[in-house]
């Protein structure tokens, strides 16, 4: 595997859509996935049909009863661009705070400020 | 949208959100009694061929076994929102339990057998028995060990 960004993956979004997809499971529900990543509907609908376009994800439509599901998945070709945009990313991350003038730039737990007096 | 670049936590944010997926894996209530009766079939089978009613045979119970396997496979996958391939060896995590699961088995089955031709039913049913609990135990422990991997990421194939 490659580590190379892939700017389709990019995005944040899109990006947290594929890192889970690539996460290990074979198929993701809707709901589940919107939840995980934290967006609505209709952000999940349009960037999964952006994925979709582009080959990268599969959708499985179906009814249970009269509820529709939508079941997501990575197709080989995006699970390939997933995993190599992800070593990318893990790469940038290593040298941006291994430089000494980015070690203060890396996040730290949040504390409560101080109260004067 | 935002963009990767401008925004240096991005793993760490996918990390928080595969750890809130991995959440999502817990099995319902009646994912484990349905493991457990699917174990309990499945050491019945031996039983079957000896103290079982004429024109009983083993393979309508294998067949019940896999009919009940694919119900909670799929049923886990609905009640959850993640299909995972619960049965293979896939996750890192859960390929010790997995392993065991499948152990467990051949030595339950083969015991039984041995004791059922001996005439030892009660010493076959006990066997049978602590082996569904065995079998349950390792089963919890390989979703624990796919929900670990779907939190690190490393059950992608």
């Amino acid at each position: 595997m490659t580590a190379k960004p892939d700017p389709l993956i990019h995005p944040i979004t899109r990006l947290s859509i594929c890192g889970l997809l690539a996460a290990g499971a074979d198929w993701v529900e809707f709901a589940a996935l919107r939840d995980a990543v934290g967006i609505s509907d209709s952000v999940l609908s349009k960037q999964s049909r952006v994925l979709e376009d582009a080959g990268y994800v599969e959708v499985r439509k179906g009814a249970v009863g009269r509820r529709p599901r939508t079941w997501f998945r990575l197709t080989p070709e995006g699970r390939r661009a997933v995993q190599g945009h992800l070593a990318w990313l893990a790469q940038l991350e290593e040298a941006v705070f291994v430089s000494p003038d980015m070690q203060q730039a890396r996040p730290r737990p949040r504390m409560q400020p101080r109260r004067a007096g | 949208m935002g963009d990767v670049a401008r925004d240096p936590a991005a793993l760490e944010r996918l990390r928080v959100q595969r750890s809130r997926l991995a959440d999502r894996m817990r099995p319902p209530w009646w994912y484990l009694p349905g493991i457990a009766i699917l174990w309990a079939l499945a050491f019945a089978a031996p039983f079957s061929s000896r103290y079982g009613p004429r024109g009983v045979h083993t393979w309508p119970i294998l067949l019940a076994v896999l009919a009940v396997a694919g119900l909670l496979q799929w049923g886990l996958a609905r009640a959850t929102g993640i299909a995972v391939a619960v049965g293979s060896l896939r996750y890192p995590s859960g390929r010790p339990a997995e392993i065991a699961i499948v152990v467990v088995a051949a030595a339950a089955f083969v015991t039984e057998i041995l004791l059922i031709h001996r005439g030892l039913v009660v010493a076959a049913i006990a066997v049978a028995a602590l082996a569904v609990v065995a079998e349950v135990a390792g089963q919890q422990a390989h979703l624990r060990g796919i929900r670990h991997d779907l939190q690190s990421g490393g059950g992608s194939a």
